[in-house]
């Protein structure tokens, strides 16, 4: 499904936030993404929805080059692999529901599906109750519960998390990660970008290790530290 | 359908998410259009004249409504003496009208206005042997001028002459400053659309990371280009709906002998123009705001 070949990505400014990353993740797949602050997670992430080009080497999504995709066919990869930002990205002046179903009216759907997958999703991550509210009207959890929801919503093949944990309290963090594991379980490959330790341990995936930009460590049922 | 509903109500709240912006654009664009229609309908109107104008005669005494016809045949008589002169007809007031009428149902552009008494003078036309002498002839026929059956000598070479160089000069004139306006016009809605654009960065960024086509991006606000192009036409043609009457009237008086008006044909053709140009204009204009902010963005 994703496969990156040795590639390395260098901001204009210098900074060298990918070196030679060579990987595979299949279809239906869970994979942690570790490393510290800075080590290239979100990089990688910009990199596979093509928010950014590798400034050598290759990244293929779904058989894909998406470097070699027309401008016009941007759109479908970012439709084929959705990502919960780590800032979230909501609109502030949406309320959750149109924050939903903003990502389906966007890209062509209308009417009676929208109201349909936007209650689904919402039902899938918790938050019928809090459909009307504003995003300020929520907390750190339940907005990144609408950001899961969004993204799941034109029920992509790939599901990016990057940090969905980062500034939550333990128990919300856990709820997250059941949330997500039970999207992977539903057939949706997910890849989540995280230096939760506890839970990665836990859970006995795949972990991909990024330091400094480099793969050091890919193991199949791995934990956060070697 | 629903894709036109979607971006169709977003172009609406573009349009008065920023009021101000957007109707002093659309003052502008009408401004424009209201200065574009004006010198249509003035060409339009003076080659209407012209046309009127360009026959074979080349004199034309018109005669008081209130002279006898036995001084008018014996100036007729007197005039067919000159060996210059091949051939004099006498006009009467209804034939006149009658002739105008006939070239107004020919010319789809105007109308015969409807003045209830016919303005129209009955006349002498003088056709020449040796149209060399029209300034001569002319000049003797001043003469007859206040002796109670002459009122005017028409010197028609001359009149059309002056009329084609008034609308050659209403051409480059109107074409140069039309063509400021349209850059005025198309300057401020760039500028419209580029802050509409601004204020929408984050919700355009979103839009791209979920994947929505450039045609989604971009078509709202392109739409409110037009937006502001429809209402920029509508408050253009209701300023000339509203002035026709006044700016007829003053057409008749300026033309004294042309009782004419525009024709509806005329008038169609003149409000769709204006409409056209009003899209194309907010429509290329916001179409150019938006992909050159579209061009800055964050895509790859
Ligand atoms: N747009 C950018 N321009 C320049 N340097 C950047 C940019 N984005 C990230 N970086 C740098 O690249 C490195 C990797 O960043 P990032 O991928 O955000 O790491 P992570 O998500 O693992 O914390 C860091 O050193 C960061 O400062
Ligand atoms: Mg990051």
């Amino acid at each position: 499904m994703i496969r990156l070949e040795d590639v390395s990505k260098r901001y204009p400014n210098g900074t060298a936030a990918l070196q030679d990353v060579d990987l595979a993740i299949d279809q239906g797949d869970f994979a942690f993404l570790v490393g510290a602050s800075g080590a290239g997670k979100s990089t990688l992430i910009r990199l596979l929805i093509r928010e950014d080009l590798p400034t050598t080497g290759r990244v293929v999504v779904d058989d894909k080059d998406v470097a070699q995709l027309r401008h016009s066919q941007i759109p479908q990869l970012r439709r084929l692999v959705g990502v919960v930002f780590q800032d979230f990205k909501l609109l502030p002046t949406k309320t959750v529901t149109e924050n939903i179903a903003f990502a389906l009216l966007v890209t062509g759907h209308g009417g009676q599906i929208v109201r349909e997958e936007t209650e689904r999703v919402l039902a899938l991550v918790g938050l019928t109750h809090r459909s009307t509210h504003f995003p300020r009207e929520l907390s750190g959890g339940e907005q990144q519960r609408v950001a899961i929801a969004r993204a799941l919503v034109n029920r992509p093949r790939v599901l990016i998390a990057d940090e969905p944990t980062g500034n939550l309290d333990p128990v919300t963090s856990w709820e997250i990660i059941k949330l997500l594991t039970r999207v992977q379980e539903l057939g949706t490959t997910l890849v989540m970008a995280t230096h939760n330790a506890e839970i990665v341990n836990a859970l006995r995936r795949r972990v991909i290790h990024l330091d400094h930009g480099a793969v050091v460590r890919d193991e199949r049922e791995g934990l956060y530290a070697a | 359908m629903r894709r036109l509903g979607y971006v169709l109500t977003a172009a609406w709240q573009g349009f008065w998410r920023n009021p101000v912006m957007s109707v002093a654009a659309t003052l502008t664009v009408s401004l424009m259009l209201l200065l574009f229609a004006f010198f249509i309908v003035t060409d339009r109107g003076l080659q209407a004249a012209v046309g009127a104008l360009e026959s074979k005669v080349e004199l034309v005494l018109y005669l008081d409504d209130a002279a006898k016809p036995s001084d008018i045949l014996a100036l007729k008589a007197r005039i067919e003496k000159d060996p210059a002169v091949a051939r004099v007809d006498y006009v009467t007031k209804q034939q006149a009208l009658d002739r105008l009428r006939d070239l107004a149902q020919r010319k789809e552009d105007f109308t015969v206005a409807d003045l209830g008494t016919n303005p129209l003078p009955a006349s002498l036309e003088i056709k020449l042997a040796n149209a060399q002498d029209t300034a001569r002839l002319a000049a003797s026929l001043k003469d007859e001028l206040g002796r109670g059956v002459v009122t005017d000598v028409i010197d028609n070479p001359t009149v059309v002459e002056k009329l084609l160089t008034i609308t050659r000069v209403l051409s480059v004139g109107g074409i140069a400053v039309l063509a400021m306006m349209l850059f005025v016009a198309l300057f401020v809605i760039v500028n419209t659309i580029r802050i509409a654009v601004h204020a929408r960065r984050d919700e355009i960024e979103i839009m791209q990371l979920v994947g929505a086509t450039d045609w989604f991006v971009s078509w709202p606000f392109i739409l409110e280009g037009m937006l502001v192009g429809t209402f920029g036409a509508i408050v253009a043609l209701a300023i000339l709906a509203l002035a026709s009457q006044p700016v007829t009237s003053a057409m008749v008086g300026f033309l004294d002998i042309l009782p004419v008006s525009l024709g509806a044909n005329f008038v169609l053709q003149l409000a769709l123009g204006v409409l056209g140009f009003a899209l194309i204009v907010g429509g290329g204009g916001a179409s150019f705001s938006v992909r050159s902010q579209l061009a800055k963005g964050a895509r790859a």
